[in-house]
């Protein structure tokens, strides 16, 4: 087997939003989205970043495509081509440079699309900016990528606008769209909750196949563990802001270790009226993360919790064995 | 046979729009028993949302039922006028509806909602009566009393959903229609909102009609299912025999099109295509252009929703006998 | 899955195929637009007065005498008393000061054109760059626009232009200015602006920005294109408003202009005629009328465009 080094790796990365005290005023309260994590994406394979809404997953996808900038923390992209790079530090022309890199493909197929542009125009654009090609060779790439991703015959898709699509062609046109640059790594914003459930798998096996065709890893961002199993092989859940979880998929599932996590679990509904599922209850709902204390974030909700887990700080992440980590003082 | 609650029987209904009729539900047939909760799944387009209004008779100007017969707990309301219906909605029948932080009016508070759902159907209670139901069913729910004068964007996602099923039972009805109540809550708040809807339904012995794209979920909640495809209804039987042993293609396809978190990691099977425009609905069984087993038949002619095996209909000219897993 | 095709893509100039799209939509549109009788209306109306400003220089070349037809200077010495009913020499009479109307009439529509539409692109060009930028980059610039927007749209119009008219003189080409400009920078650049704040948040402009576009790119490419439905909606709309405050600036005698509705209605006044009685009606009506059809018209073409701008409004 090849070595396999690590595509992605991020360090003790750190997103904090002011919480608005006006134009003229500094804001003493800071929203924790992203709020020190880290993670390694190896090539050749995918990491799905699973967690409720409000966890920062999605902050965290967009901090890796510098979408958001990082308060704090390294974004270190391995990158065949380019060398390793921290894509957290860049600025500038070298920013725009390493944005053919890393793309992202969002959850929205209705809106991730500019209406007022045909196919063509949305698929070429990252070559636009790039400046790659010329206008032959983008049409010829467009239309190449567009057979690939099943719009098939491409010439009667290139010149249509994103209304005349359904939503599955929609996402295959994101799809498109991200890979154009060949880009090493892609970012999925939960690129198939969106869409009709016969429709979603074959966009899920699209993207698998492009993932060993073309040599693309993603950050697999979903709120679904069924999805994230079937696309992932590693999984980090996350939970206001924090990484609590992390292991290879089979391994979570069957051997969740954080109470969250087996909570998240238990509350999964599983598809055969036969199975008896018990969910594990916990109490209260997922707050804010503004300004917490420094304590385990799950602190108030845990059925493990006592009164040492409240008087230390956030658990660190720890290998409990074969590269599952959890971040918690009771397992 | 039980005490039917509901009969629905060939409901027919369509849509004028600019570009034509669109028939959004076609010939549909079931039944609901009394205490017990059907499960209607389908894609976007199926016509699920469709029925659940047409149940209602809350349909918009441009809707029309062009035929079929809908039967709650033995009366006809299918041809009632407006001032029986009224009699009929939120009593006999009601409703949580779909994206329910859209179903709140932001300009009042929670309580006074619900005592609006009250008042309007019982003309005769009055306002202190009705705060005391509303108390009643805040608790009922899983509501603190005291957030009856707070106002909706005060309550979290889960907690308008609560408040939301509240106002659908705020006038005892005998069958609710649940369309797509939790789909854009988190998992966790999904999974009380579910376990707290089974016990509703229990402790009012009521009945239920839950509707969603979500197969897990549907597996879990319905006694029965109804499984629906572009406007018409492919297959219904026992929760159980939908999973274990379907018999239209479609139930099979949308069945190993769903992964899942336990048992193993299996193959999943994709459905060539797309759900069909019901502008133009294709001709016979409308699931003829993806169905692997499709025949010149299945183009032709509209296969007959009939029983298969016992509780077991299906509309199928060719019914796949799949063996127990 | 096979990664490439097997036959040349054979992709025609790219200028043509867009040109065929930009065909292709506009029939669309105007499938719409005929649809609702009100822009039709509008449209006809719009058309018989462009059909009557084109006429005025070809009248006035080969068929008028210029000595008696020209709207400013011409006058008839072979009528007695000024101002004189409808004749057969004057189909539409003659002013206080021997001119011919109709021929003023005319003559005022093109000017009235002219106005309207210069006022409505200034103010729309100003108004969409303002508003894409303020939404963009936000924070002080946004800021300091958008007071000045509601400075602007808190004074009262008309009063502004007086003075500003007295400070300043103000012929026609100076009023179409100052108007673009204040309506540019007052409550159209505040709608702009909203709508450009929807379109900044969506997700197709992250995906620009992810693929190395640049705040220019993307205001260029992805806001602007998407806010002309609506800046052209505004156009129309401010056509109108243009054409109604010069006829007002005008009638009080405001404006340094040859001739326009508003000064044929301003002459009347002036020589005493505007209360006069109903045998003098032909002094006023026409380009009062005419102000109104004209107002009125691009206000139904407006309102018919909405229809087509904004879909919520269409009927199912």
């Amino acid at each position: 087997m090849s070595e396999i080094t690590s595509l992605v790796k991020v360090e003790h990365l750190v997103k904090k939003f002011p919480v608005s005290a006006g134009l003229f005023k500094t804001s003493k309260s800071f929203i924790h989205a992203v709020d020190d994590i880290s993670f390694e994406i190896d090539s050749g394979s995918s990491l799905g970043l699973v967690g409720e809404s409000g966890c920062g997953k999605t902050t965290t996808g967009k901090l890796l495509t510098r979408l958001y900038d990082p308060t704090s923390g390294l974004i270190e992209i391995n990158d065949p081509r380019a060398g390793r790079v921290d894509l957290a530090s860049l600025k500038g022309q070298a920013l725009k440079d390493f944005r053919g890199r890393v793309q992202i493909i969002f959850q929205d197929p209705y809106e991730s699309l500019n209406p007022r542009r045909t196919i063509f125009d949305t698929v070429s654009e990252p070559l636009v900016v790039q400046g790659l090609g010329n206008i032959t060779q983008r049409e010829e790439q467009v239309a190449t990528l567009l057979e690939t991703v099943g719009l098939t015959p491409a010439s009667s898709f290139l010149f249509r606008y994103p209304h005349e699509l359904s939503g599955g062609q929609r996402q295959r046109v994101a799809i498109a769209r991200a890979l154009v640059v060949n880009p090493s790594f892609v970012v999925a914003d939960e690129p198939t909750s969106m869409l009709d459930v016969s429709i979603r798998i074959g966009v899920m096996q699209l993207m698998m196949e492009l993932a060993n065709e073309m040599d693309v890893s993603y950050l697999y961002i979903t709120h679904d563990l069924a999805v994230a199993r079937y696309m992932c092989q590693r999984i980090a859940v996350m939970y206001i802001g924090k990484i609590i979880e992390k292991a290879a998929t089979e391994e979570l599932l069957s051997h969740p270790l954080h109470p969250y996590t087996r909570a998240l679990i238990s509350a999964v509904p599983v598809p055969d009226p036969e199975f008896q599922r018990q969910a594990i209850p916990i109490k209260g709902g997922v707050s804010a993360p503004i300004d917490p204390p420094d304590q385990c974030r799950f602190y108030s909700r845990c059925p493990l919790a006592d009164s040492f887990c409240r008087n230390n700080p956030h658990p660190p992440l720890e290998d409990k064995g074969g590269g599952h980590f959890v971040a918690c003082y009771k397992v | 046979m039980t005490d039917l609650m509901l009969q629905v029987k060939d409901l027919t209904m369509h849509y004028k729009t600019s570009k034509g009729e669109v028939s959004a539900v076609n010939n549909v047939s079931f039944v609901v028993e009394k205490g017990q909760s059907l499960g209607l799944v389908g894609e976007s387009g199926c016509g699920k949302t469709s029925i659940a209004f047409s149940l209602l008779r809350l349909l918009p100007d441009n809707a029309e039922i062009k035929g079929g017969d809908i039967i709650l707990d033995g009366a006809n309301i299918t041809d009632m006028d407006k001032k029986q219906l009224l009699k009929v909605r939120w009593k006999g029948i009601s409703m949580v509806f779909q994206a329910a932080m859209n179903a709140l009016n932001p300009i009042f508070t929670v309580g006074e909602q619900i005592v609006e759902a009250i008042q309007v159907h019982n003309p005769e209670i009055n306002v202190a009566e009705a705060k005391n139901n509303v108390t009643d069913l805040f608790t009922l729910v899983g509501l603190d009393p005291k957030l009856m004068d707070r106002y909706p964007h005060e309550f979290s996602g889960g907690m308008r959903q609560r408040a939301v099923i509240a106002m659908a039972l705020a006038c005892h009805p005998k069958l609710i229609i649940a369309d797509e109540p939790t789909t854009a809550l988190d998992v966790i708040v999904q999974d009380r909102i579910l376990s707290q809807l089974k016990e509703i339904q229990d402790r009012l012995d009521m009945s239920m009609i839950y509707i969603s794209h979500d197969i897990a979920v549907i597996a879990e909640v319905s006694d029965r299912i109804g499984v629906m495809y572009a406007g018409r209804m492919a297959e219904l039987a026992k929760a159980n025999e939908i999973f274990k042993r379907p018999i239209h293609p479609y139930t099979y396809a949308l069945m190993s099109a769903f992964p899942s978190i336990k048992g193993p990691k299996k193959s999943l099977t994709t459905l060539p295509g797309e759900p069909p425009d019901l502008l133009n609905p294709p001709s016979g069984c409308r699931f003829h252009p993806r169905c692997p087993r499709a025949t010149v038949q299945c183009r032709q002619e509209t296969p007959p929703f009939i029983e298969h095996s016992p509780g077991h209909f299906a509309a199928c000219w060719h019914p796949m006998e799949v063996e127990n897993e | 899955m096979q990664t490439t095709t097997t036959q040349p893509i054979i992709i025609v100039p790219l200028w043509r195929v867009r040109l065929r799209l930009a065909w292709k939509s506009f029939k669309a549109n105007w499938k719409l637009f005929v649809h609702n009788p009100i822009g039709v209306i509008g449209l006809v109306i719009i058309l018989i007065f462009a059909l009557m400003a084109i006429s005025h220089p070809i009248l006035m070349k080969y068929v008028w005498e210029p000595r008696v037809y020209d709207p400013v200077i011409g006058y008839d010495t072979e009528i007695f008393v000024h101002p004189s009913p409808p004749s057969a020499r004057h189909l539409l009479g003659t002013d206080p000061l021997g001119r011919d109307i109709l021929s003023q009439l005319l003559y005022g529509t093109r000017f009235s054109f002219i106005l309207g539409i210069s006022s409505a692109l200034i103010s729309v060009v100003i108004a969409t760059t303002i508003g894409a930028v303020s939404a963009y980059y936000g924070g002080v610039v946004d800021m300091i626009f958008m007071r000045l927007a509601d400075v602007i749209t808190m004074l009262p119009f008309i009063a502004i232009l007086v003075v500003l008219s007295a400070l300043w003189e103000f012929t026609g080409f100076t009023l179409a200015l100052v108007y673009g400009l204040l309506v540019g920078f007052g409550g159209q650049t505040i709608v702009i602006k909203s709508q450009a704040l929807s379109i900044k948040v969506k997700p197709y402009i992250e995906s620009a920005r992810a693929s190395g576009g640049g705040d220019w790119h993307i205001i260029l490419t992805h806001m602007l294109p998407n806010l002309l439905p609506i800046s052209f909606l505004f156009m129309m709309f401010t056509v109108t408003n243009a054409v109604f405050a010069e006829a007002a600036l005008s009638f009080f005698g405001l404006l340094n202009i040859r001739m326009s509705w508003g000064i044929m209605i301003n002459t009347a006044q002036a020589a005493g005629y505007l209360l006069a009685g109903s045998e003098y009606l032909y002094l006023l009506l026409p380009a009062g009328m005419a102000i109104t059809l004209l107002c009125s018209a691009f206000y139904m073409v407006g309102r018919a465009m909405d229809e087509i701008v904004n879909p919520r409004l269409r009927e199912r």
